[in-house]
């Protein structure tokens, strides 16, 4: 069974007056570590898509199921258990707490979820950053970070919860070439060690890293 | 999230908005430190109040009045003997609830000592009137049982009174003086009486060192012709609250003798009604001062709490996406109003401390910041910051993830 199942999602918004379809009836599996990149021109739907996939949004129509569990039904706190729990998000513009040190940032899931003493989600806040290649940043602060390196951290607080999915919106975007390479060496180790990835690009060269294309075009899987 | 990391957040929030938390916490200082000043004054006030009582005979005093006759007074009236010297005798010896009865007798007689002489007030009475209005002899003595049994020519004068006619209360003892044309001798110069309930107020036991007392028994022989007349009576009560059930009985009494209500009689009050007026309508505008300011200081803090949760709604977001759950984001926009409600609160206890130390300096009123009242400050404070709070985190807290994420 697919460790991630969509079926029929469909997302429709209202803008004023009129009704904007994002996804039309999206069908999506994803198996246990594999690694899948979601392609498509901008208005595709898979900002759409990665927002529901992630918890983020609930669909207007269809079933999700994530790592057995009905998500498409859950609602207010029990979704956030889900988002908690089950999904690790990588945000384009990776979202660090600008106050928080590095450590602190990595450790807010485990902070959101209880049940950890603080020196506890430190402790393994710094046991991911090493295995990152940022051991020894751990007490900067964001904006002492190159963008690679936020993107590392990022990818590390997504990480701490140990999530079923990792879920990486336009992870080159705020870039440069030379570190979106990095980045996506970051990626194919995480890959490795038998995470699961689904990433969303417009990005040729990123989407090739993946085990497998899919590629949106109005708010339809066509490949 | 725990609560206490809720906390360090706000702290650093607080910390972060410097400018916001300085303003927002103003109103929140300014409104607790009026309120600690009107609960300090006004607990030094009722203090107050209880001491003058006990300075001039502690509770369970009671004084019966002679009434003026009406313009055309009934039979029964002009049948009335109206309050007499029998009537005290009678007191003393029927009423159960009285513990000591002091007659009185009032005029106004003209002194005379050497070359000073002037008119002024000259009581008779029983050496129970001492008791009864914690009357004490700086030097000498009071009235005695003697000097009432013999009609004695003595007289114990107001502090005032032996300083103008001798210059000092010491050289007073054994001196002799004219109360118009009679000639007695000092046996006891009263002490000094004070009592000011504030600085600009006069001192209200002023009339006591104004007078003089001689033996009730003489000012009948001297002065009335040897009718027994009172102008009135001071009685105590047995115990120190039972003056009202006194005063009933007294009144039953009274009236059944005279045939007829032709007195006055009332337990004593304490304070002059004007000045305690004043006092209380100055504690009224402090006290509405502080719950403006306190509503205004909320008003403050729910508005800058609303700008600073729109500012960080991306934040909120992202939190969410995280994993926050809507009560853990509300807990945490709580959590910062809470730290700013405490420091408000503490501050503004501190300012009201200072203030009522300086009102009470410059007043000379006793005011006393308690415990319960510094509890009350603080509690009002952080009362106040949750419930200006209340509306921002509920906003931050019901905001959807994926459009506070698109947001800004």
């Amino acid at each position: 069974m697919a460790l991630l199942e969509a079926r029929g999602l469909e997302k429709t918004y209202r803008l004023g007056q009129v009704d904007v379809r994002a996804l039309r009836g999206v069908d999506l599996d994803v198996v246990r570590g594999e690694y899948v990149a979601i392609m498509g021109p901008s208005g595709s739907g898979k900002s759409t898509l990665m927002h529901i996939l992630g918890c983020l949004d609930t669909a207007s129509a269809g079933t999700y199921r994530l790592d057995s569990t009905e998500v498409g039904s859950l609602r207010g706190r029990a979704l956030a258990r889900v988002r908690n729990r089950l999904v690790g998000f990588v945000f384009q513009t990776f979202n660090l707490m600008p106050r928080l040190t590095i450590e602190e940032n990595v450790a807010l899931p485990l902070q959101y979820r209880g049940g950890f003493a603080r020196r506890e989600r430190l402790r393994r806040a710094r046991t991911l950053l090493e295995r990152l290649g940022l051991g020894d940043r751990f007490r900067h602060r964001p904006d002492q970070l190159s963008g690679g390196e936020r993107q590392r951290v990022a990818v590390a607080r997504a990480l701490i919860g140990e999530p079923a999915i990792l879920l990486i919106d336009e992870p080159t975007g705020n870039l440069d070439s030379k570190a979106g390479a990095e980045v996506l060496r970051t990626f194919r180790e995480v890959h490795a060690t038998g995470n699961t990835i689904v990433l969303v690009t417009h990005d040729r060269h990123v989407a090739d890293e993946a085990d497998r294309l899919v590629q949106l075009t109005d708010g339809k899987v066509v490949a | 999230m725990s609560f206490l990391e809720a906390l360090l957040v706000g702290l650093d929030e607080a910390r972060r908005h410097l400018g916001q938390t300085v303003l927002s916490l103003l109103g929140l200082v300014l409104g607790t430190a009026s309120i600690v000043t009107v609960l300090a004054l006004f607990g030094g006030q009722t203090k107050h109040t209880q001491e003058y009582l006990s300075q001039v005979g502690g509770y369970g005093t009671v004084i019966v009045r002679d009434q003026e006759l009406a313009e055309q007074p009934s039979a029964r009236e002009l049948a009335s003997d109206r309050l007499t010297y029998r009537d005290a005798a009678y007191l003393k010896e029927q009423a159960t609830m009285l513990s000591a009865v002091a007659p009185g007798w009032y005029d106004e007689l003209e002194y005379r000592a050497g070359d000073v002489d002037f008119t002024g007030p000259v009581v008779g009475t029983t050496p129970d009137y001492a008791v009864i209005n914690d009357i004490r002899p700086e030097v000498g003595r009071y009235l005695s049982d003697l000097d009432v049994k013999l009609k004695s020519r003595v007289v114990v004068l107001g502090w005032k009174y032996a300083d103008s006619l001798f210059g000092a209360a010491e050289r007073a003892l054994g001196k002799t003086l004219q109360l118009s044309e009679r000639t007695y001798t000092v046996v006891g110069v009263l002490e000094r009486e004070e009592f000011y309930f504030a600085a600009w107020t006069d001192n209200w036991l002023e009339y006591r060192n104004e007078r003089a007392y001689i033996p009730i028994t003489t000012a009948f022989t001297q002065y009335s012709g040897d009718d027994d007349q009172l102008a009135f009576l001071t009685l105590k009560a047995t115990t120190p609250t039972g003056s009202r059930s006194a005063t009933e009985q007294v009144r039953m009494m009274l009236r059944l003798r005279h045939g007829v209500e032709d007195f006055d009689i009332q337990p004593t009050g304490g304070a002059d009604a004007d000045d305690a007026a004043f006092i209380l309508m100055f504690n009224f505008i402090f006290l509405v001062v502080g719950i403006i300011s306190l509503f205004a200081g909320g008003i403050v803090i729910a508005n800058i709490l609303l700008a600073s949760v729109v500012e960080r709604v991306r934040e909120f977001g992202t939190r969410m996406a995280l994993g926050a759950s809507s009560l853990q984001i509300f807990s945490q926009v709580l959590a910062q109003v809470l730290v700013i409600a405490v420091v408000g609160g503490i501050t503004g206890l501190s300012l009201g401390t200072a203030l009522t130390g300086t009102v009470a300096y410059f007043m000379r009123l006793p005011a006393v910041v308690t415990p319960p009242i510094a509890a009350l400050a603080i509690a009002t404070s952080v009362g106040v910051g949750i419930v200006a709070g209340f509306y921002p985190a509920w906003r931050a807290a019901r905001l959807s993830p994926v459009e506070a994420l698109r947001y800004g």
